[in-house]
């Protein structure tokens, strides 16, 4: 086969059974999913499920083989991951991103000593110009209307709202294909988290391709239209989200009713 | 109150240990290592201009500039071929990379000794002349020394605060997983980084060349002293480097006006009682 022909593919985002170790101790152990284009996925399950360190490897924090020194989780994995239909095994965090994968990630991440503007603008690092710089701003900006008055405070200075928001606004400045989201409802009011949502599904209806990883199962259920149920690494259970909203092990286990 | 002479040589030392320091620490926020070989890039640096400026015959500003991007090649090669390889992800990699740039200190004079000689040289003709200001004058040198210094300073300024790159390694310093998930490769950052750090090093030497002598073993003292402007300043801040390596350079001359003997030792005391005042540094961020 020539080289420039890619192997054909249907899912955008496919993982085929991922192993993530840290030192020797497996945190994820094969675990397949798999993401079309467009669609809307959430992961769910409890703290220290695995859902991190899955997004992790999709993004590149966490390598396909041992860790250099620059990350400060250090876990490798194993298995296969495609982006249409390209394996992404071995390529550097910078690479996945330029690929069309932008992680937003647990804690936000946010660089505290810069302005929220540059904090955006470092989320448009791969952006060619100038000009394209402003238009992601100006897009980011109007899912986010709260940040324009806040564009020249420190990011630490902001709240935890307005940082998720930044944090979120921040991916979106790459223009993302697909946009992997890691708990950004964490430690938000029930207000904030509301208005979060709906900015999340926003973004969604506007084309992009979202992964949300959520210990909050009912907010994740709600905005996706497919979901993974991780436990202790393995999928546990996968559906629609209508249906899993009405599977008695997902209501008792992760609903609370 | 010591004479101006005493002000103006301090003045010459602190352009020279907040050079240095700014250059160890840029390299330590990215790299998160100290480079115990800074001050052999400082002597290099100096060699590389004298034979520039003697043997080549090319003019003092071209000469500090290539002397700072050769040795800041060098720079980049010490950090791909030793530094990379020996810092792994453990808490050894610290003491790993100290070994490393500690043999290198070694290397790096004993490679001077047998290339350039073990015996002084000087610059003294570069820049003849003095600047006669009534009550005291000033020699052209130093005053070289100080318009070069804050060219480079205002450089790193404009680079670090208006330049996409610059917005990099600022972002990488602070977060680098978040960085490289922008699309910054922080592998690359790192090398252009310690180039930049060795090359500061490298033209501070320079600068200071036909001020001082020049022989394999210059080094160090201007990298204990930045260390101690680090210190001072706070490791991880740049203005604190840039705050510690003029207080440094003042304090040093003067005490060394005063006493003849052991004026080290009581600049050592000085910095100890600055630090307990101060445990973080001037510029350090206190521990949460
Ligand atoms: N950097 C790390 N080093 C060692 N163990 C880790 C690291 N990150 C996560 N783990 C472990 O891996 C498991 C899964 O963690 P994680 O992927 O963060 O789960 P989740 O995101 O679902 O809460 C947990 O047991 C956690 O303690
Ligand atoms: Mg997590």
């Amino acid at each position: 086969m020539p080289t420039w022909v890619r192997r054909s593919y249907k899912r955008m985002l496919e993982l085929i059974n991922i192993w993530v170790y840290y030192d020797k101790i497996a945190a994820v152990r094969d675990l397949s999913l798999s993401v079309d284009k467009g669609d809307f996925v959430t992961i769910l399950g409890a703290n220290g499920a695995g859902k991190s360190s899955t997004l992790n490897a999709i993004s590149g924090i966490v390598k396909a083989k041992k860790g250099k020194r620059h990350s400060k989780t250090e876990g490798h994995f194993k298995g296969e991951i495609y982006f249409k239909g390209e394996k992404l095994n071995g390529l550097t965090a910078a690479k996945i991103a330029s690929r069309g994968i932008i992680q937003v990630p647990e804690g936000r991440k946010l660089f505290p000593l810069l302005t929220v503007r540059e904090n955006l603008q470092v989320g448009a690092y791969l952006q060619k110009d100038k000009i394209q710089m402003q238009r992601s701003l100006e897009k980011a900006l109007v899912v986010f209307p709260d940040l324009k008055d806040r564009l020249r405070a420190k990011a630490r200075e902001l709240s935890g709202g307005q940082q998720q928001m930044v944090a979120i606004a921040r991916g979106l400045m790459a223009q993302p294909e697909m946009l992997l989201l890691d708990e950004p409802s964490l430690g938000l009011s029930p207000v904030l988290r509301q208005h979060l949502a709906e900015r999340i599904k926003e973004i969604s209806q506007e084309g992009t391709t979202v992964v949300l990883v959520e210990q909050n199962a009912r907010l994740g259920l709600m905005l996706a239209s497919y979901g993974y149920v991780v436990e202790n690494g393995k999928v546990a259970l996968e559906g629609k989200t209508s249906d899993l909203l009405n599977n008695e092990d997902v209501k008792r286990a992760y609903l609370g009713v | 109150m010591p004479p101006v002479g005493i002000w103006i040589d301090g003045l010459i030392q602190s352009c020279t240990y907040m050079t240095m320091a700014f250059g160890m620490v840029l390299v330590f926020s990215i790299l998160g290592i100290l480079n115990w070989a800074h001050g052999q890039f400082y002597m290099l640096g100096a060699f590389v201009f004298y034979y520039a400026v003697t043997a080549a015959g090319i003019p003092f500003p071209v000469s500090l500039l290539i002397s700072g991007v050769l040795v800041g090649g060098l720079g980049i090669l010490v950090e791909k071929f030793i530094i990379e390889r020996v810092n792994i992800p453990s808490a050894q990699g610290a003491l790993y990379v100290t070994v490393a740039t500690i043999a290198l200190i070694f290397f790096f004079e004993g490679a001077a000794s047998m290339i350039f000689g073990m015996q002084d040289k000087g610059l003294a003709m570069v820049l003849p002349g003095v600047l006669d200001l009534g009550s005291f004058s000033v020699s052209y040198q130093k005053i070289a020394v100080v318009i070069f210094t804050l060219v480079i300073m205002i450089t790193m300024y404009i680079v670090l605060n208006h330049t996409k790159v610059g917005l990099a390694i600022r972002a990488a310093a602070q977060e680098p997983d978040a960085a490289s998930l922008h699309g910054i490769n922080v592998e690359r950052l790192s090398l252009l980084v310690m180039g930049i750090g060795c090359a500061l090093a490298a033209m501070a030497g320079s600068i200071m060349a036909p001020v001082f002598i020049i022989n394999p073993f210059i080094g160090g003292i201007p990298m204990i002293m930045s260390l101690l402007a680090i210190v001072i300043g706070g490791l991880g801040s740049l203005t604190g480097a840039i705050v510690g390596g003029l207080i440094l350079g003042f304090l040093n001359s003067v005490v060394a006006y005063h006493l003849s003997y052991f004026s080290e030792v009581v600049l050592f005391v000085l910095v100890i009682i600055i630090l307990l005042v101060r445990p973080q540094g001037l510029f350090g961020a206190s521990r949460k």
